[in-house]
């Protein structure tokens, strides 16, 4: 009877046991992230891959002016969106006039990679309060992902996982912020003899190639590719979302063939 | 519409709907495995998606004559899908890439 009274009480007060001061405010959950290791080496295990990412977040930033947005726009296409492939694709095709559903539509089918980094992720976060996992997800992007996935396998430490994570995401996200707004503004002092802009694809090409390791994989990518090229006449960028679509249905099918080809 | 009405609903239209392909197994679905062919088919969506918004970016607005003429972006993004094939590098990727690129511009 007791034992049941006292998980009663843990749930209806979970800091009870552990901490008696009823609420925390902001500043000591700062001081508390900032005083502990693991946030610490997350942000600094970051910094190289911000390093990277600095043209990536000039040419976004370039990208958002180039679309006519306001400075208060283009911090809330990198603050709200944060998602470099989205925020170029975004700014294209309301340069180019694009319906607005149109756009939506072809920014989500990109952004569909999440949902399986978001698969991947959700084992490792089960055990972490919703706030945690809510704040986690906001920050889950391709290179917070790969950090994230190498940190937890290397060690079973749920938390310190996530305060890791938190830290590398924190990183990622303050350098995005900054790139983006120095793109906006200072983006017309680089020289275009710098080809900066090729920064982009090359930050892609640093994520799609290392995952060319098998056929079903290799013919969805080759396949998307042919497709994007052969459909370029279509308007408002549909060849994307199209060649997308046929790429995923050919590795899909392409999968399924060579697992029942095995099993036999 | 507006234009700047039209930028805001995008960019609050797409965050969200990124941000709950983000949220979705962790927190929302928590409780249920992905289906088996989901699963199987979101395994080839950065592959084929990155691919395709990835392609154009390099080859330009290419057309049957420009196709023929040498492309210095096209050789830079071979030699940088090597080094991040073998590497798995942002940073040397970025690097010999950008580098190529600067070489061949100035070679052709």
């Amino acid at each position: 009877m007791e034992s049941k009274w006292f998980t009663m009480a843990r749930r209806h007060f979970p800091h009870s046991a552990t901490h008696p001061a009823p609420r925390q405010g902001a500043g000591s959950i700062m001081r508390r992230l900032l005083a502990s290791p693991d946030f610490r080496a997350g942000f600094v295990e970051m910094l190289p891959a911000c390093l990277g990412l600095i043209p990536f977040g000039l040419v976004c930033g370039v990208g958002a002016a180039a679309a006519g947005a306001s400075w208060l726009a283009a911090l809330g296409m990198s603050a709200v969106i944060f998602s470099g492939a989205a925020q170029i694709l975004a700014g294209q095709m309301l340069a180019g006039g694009a319906p607005f559903a149109i756009i939506v539509l072809t920014c989500s089918v990109l952004g569909l990679r999440f949902l399986m980094y978001s698969a991947a992720m959700a084992p490792y976060l089960k055990a972490l309060p919703a706030r945690w996992q809510h704040a986690l997800a906001f920050l889950l992007t391709d290179q917070a992902f790969a950090a994230a996935i190498r940190r937890f396998d290397a060690k079973d430490d749920p938390h310190g996982g996530a305060q890791h994570f938190l830290g590398s995401g924190v990183a990622l996200y303050l350098c995005w912020q900054i790139t983006n707004m120095i793109g906006f503004f200072a983006g017309n002092l680089i020289p275009a003899s710098w080809s900066l802009e090729f920064a982009v694809p090359l930050c892609f090409i640093a994520l799609v190639a290392p995952l060319l390791r098998d056929a079903p994989t290799i013919l969805a990518a080759l396949v998307a590719g042919y497709a994007v090229v052969a459909l370029g006449g279509l308007p408002m960028k549909l060849n994307l979302i199209a060649a997308g679509v046929i790429g995923i249905a050919v590795g899909t099918i392409a999968d399924l063939a060579r697992e029942r080809w095995t099993r036999r | 519409m507006d234009a700047t009405l039209k930028l805001w609903m995008v960019i609050f239209a797409v965050g969200l709907l990124n941000y709950l392909s983000r949220l979705s197994f962790i927190a929302v679905f928590a409780r249920r495995s992905m289906p088996p062919l989901l699963a199987r088919a979101l395994r080839y969506v950065p592959a084929a998606m990155l691919t395709a918004l990835v392609l154009p970016m390099i080859m330009g607005e290419a057309t049957a004559g420009s196709a023929m003429a040498f492309n210095p972006k096209a050789g830079a993004a071979v030699l940088a899908g090597v080094v991040a094939f073998y590497t798995r590098s942002t940073l040397w990727t970025l690097g010999t890439g950008m580098a190529a690129l600067w070489a061949l511009q100035v070679v052709s």
